[in-house]
């Protein structure tokens, strides 16, 4: 039988043009009953994954907490400087070892999440040391990189094309946040007066992200650069 | 006492495969033999038992050392496997460091999947002509002599079969590695489906010769044509159209006296660039069998293998281990390896058995596995009458196959098409 559409010959287990995806059809012939090159419908059983590595990962990260809490306890008979250790080690584990139970951990979800936990890491350590500087400081900070951070990955993940485009608007951000933690370290801490040191990352951060922006818009220079930087 | 099982380095080639792999995607091939009778599954474990052990180097399985993947010989041969629905289903860690090839047996075809740290087509090819002479031979009784590339499995494997050719034959002066980065095609992601033109290899000699040109140069020149009229259909804005390139596969052992039964193949990749406008199927017939043959010489080939040897042969690359090794290697894979063609048309030309042999045998087949990041790949090959060209695709969309089907269609030439 030939494909009614484009007039390709069709192989007698051929119920549908591979080529144009018309029905094999045809009045006058009877319906197409080849046997197939595969065998239909049966696929190989997808192997289950080991649950050992999360598993020993977990292990590990417990083990090392309760090593720091049980020789915190035994020197000073309270969680004193184990807290901290202990932070760490839970933003270790959301970093890294969380990630591993999923057989697709997605960056959108994991990127917040981490910073969440540093976030929350933070406000521990300025309660314990009743620093006072986490509302003022260390919740805008982490806000702004962590949202910059994030809008990089969802972009990545979800635009396919520009990231050029992308990673250029990002480190213009960053550079932009330079000058908010400078304001905030002066305010929270009363350091008196800007020295304006943050100028000097920002205009770095500033330029490197105009040039991948040039680079964006510019084909002719990008076209040199990929060839001048050709792994 | 236990056997000394044998154990040999990865050749040049073979190297990136095992960085370059993926939890779904490791780069495999198929070549299938299709008899006239269904075939006795008992009677080819036997065949294969035989036939493994006079292929020490194909008959392997990957393991892992501190600086390098090596090959170690299996100590039986394995069993045989089940097909499924679609050929070159992926060959997880596991499965590779138990064996890094499938023998598979379904109705009336024998079919052999190889992982390609193990062998090129043309050792594939080898060792399955082999296989299929002694199945016939235990189940019909029939005496098939050892030509036409069969191997006698009561010898010993020779040396020169196990070598590293390419350590041999690299010229005394590197090539350039700068290339075009070529049209990346893309679709809908979706399973891995099959398309099969059949044609008459006598017909597609006579047309490629009407061009002046090999049937390989030819079928390059049409998938190349296709392929401009994909991306004529993609990008409206002739500018803004990319080199289209198809890699070809060469085989070495024309160029060089090798014997060798695993990887030695090179590549060269004609291209065309529509920004400059359409080219006819006659002029792309011109670039490709021009390039073919101002590349496909000793000196060019034994330059790219300079190239390739060279960073193999470093200190440093040596002395690395072989998780930073990976990590590099898939990174340069992953940056560059396939960037530099659309898809690869890979012809094992026509093959030819012994005439005790032929009458048993109805059809061959070979299928490359689809690329990492490039949803194509296309493999060719003839026997008697038939020529097959087996296109893989991961995307849902036909269009490059209907493409090509057209070109070909229009060249006058009767395609038989037939799916997974």
């Amino acid at each position: 039988m030939y494909c009614s559409n484009c007039g390709v010959k069709l192989a007698d287990s051929e119920l549908v043009c591979p080529l144009c995806q018309t029905r094999a059809y045809h009045p006058d012939l009877p319906e197409q009953t080849g046997a197939g090159l595969y065998p239909k419908n049966k696929q190989p059983k997808k192997p289950r994954r080991s649950p050992w590595p999360q598993m020993i990962l977990t292990a590990m990260f417990l083990l090392a907490g309760l090593i720091v809490l049980l020789c915190d306890l035994q020197v000073s008979g309270r969680v004193n400087w184990s807290g901290f250790v202990l932070g760490a080690l839970a933003i270790g584990y959301v970093v890294f070892a969380l990630p591993v139970w999923f057989r697709r951990p997605d960056p959108v979800i994991f990127v917040p999440c981490s910073f969440a936990a540093a976030g929350l890491y933070l406000l521990y350590i300025s309660l314990c040391t009743k620093g006072g500087w986490f509302l003022s400081f260390a919740l805008p900070v982490t806000a702004v990189i962590g949202l910059i951070v994030t809008a990089v990955t969802v972009l990545l993940k979800y635009v396919k094309k520009g990231r050029l485009y992308i990673f250029g608007g990002a480190l213009i951000a960053l550079g932009a946040a330079m000058l908010l933690i400078e304001a905030l370290i002066v305010l929270t801490f009363g350091v008196g007066h800007f020295a304006l040191w943050s100028l000097y990352p920002m205009t770095a951060l500033v330029l490197v992200g105009c040039l991948l922006i040039f680079l964006a818009i510019c084909r002719p220079a990008r076209e040199t650069m990929e060839r001048k930087l050709f792994i | 006492m236990a056997k000394q099982l044998r154990w040999l380095r990865l050749d040049n080639a073979a190297k990136i495969y095992p960085a370059a792999r993926r939890r779904e995607w490791s780069n495999l091939f198929r070549v299938s033999v299709t008899l006239t009778e269904p075939v006795d599954k008992a009677v080819l474990q036997a065949a294969l038992d035989v036939t493994a052990k006079r292929f020490p180097s194909l008959c392997a399985r990957l393991r892992k050392g501190l600086f390098w993947y090596y090959l170690q010989e299996l100590p039986e041969a394995p069993g045989l496997s089940e097909e499924y629905g679609a050929p070159l289903m992926p060959m997880g860690k596991e499965e590779v460091r138990k064996s890094a090839f499938r023998v598979i047996a379904y109705d009336c075809r024998i079919a052999v999947e190889v992982f390609h740290s193990l062998t090129d087509g043309n050792g594939a090819l080898v060792f399955l002509k082999t296989l299929t002479a002694e199945y016939l031979r235990q189940k019909y009784g029939v005496s098939i002599p050892c030509t036409h590339g069969i191997l006698d499995c009561a010898e010993a494997p020779a040396a020169e079969e196990l070598e590293d050719s390419f350590l041999k034959y690299a010229g005394p002066v590197p090539a350039d590695r700068r290339e075009r980065t070529a049209w990346h095609l893309s679709g809908t992601p979706d399973r891995q489906r099959l398309v099969c033109l059949t044609l008459d290899t006598a017909a597609l000699l006579e047309k490629a010769h009407t061009y002046g040109v090999t049937a390989t140069a030819f079928l390059c020149a049409a998938l190349m044509d296709a392929l401009q009229r994909l991306q004529k259909e993609q990008v409206s804005d002739r500018r803004r159209r990319k080199p289209l390139k198809v890699l070809i596969p060469v085989n070495l052992r024309k160029l060089f006296p090798s014997r060798t039964l695993r990887n030695f193949a090179l590549y060269t990749t004609p291209e065309i660039l529509p920004r400059l406008g359409d080219y006819t199927l006659d002029e792309i017939c011109k670039l490709v069998s021009h390039h073919m043959a101002s590349e496909i010489t000793p000196k060019q080939m034994g330059m790219k293998i300079a190239v390739n040897v060279g960073s193999e042969r470093a200190l440093a690359v040596k002395l690395l281990p072989l998780f930073i090794k990976n990590a590099v290697m898939k990174a340069v894979f992953d940056t560059v390896g396939e960037r530099k063609s659309c898809l690869t048309l890979s012809n094992l030309g026509l093959v030819v058995l012994p005439e005790e042999m032929a009458g048993f045998v109805t059809r061959m087949d070979f299928i490359l596995g689809v690329q990492a990041a490039a949803p194509h790949n296309c493999g060719v090959i003839s026997y008697g009458e038939k020529t097959c060209i087996n296109i893989i695709r991961n995307i849902r969309e036909s269009r490059l196959e209907y493409h090509f089907f057209r070109v070909l269609q229009e060249q006058g030439l009767v395609c038989e098409a037939q799916s997974d």
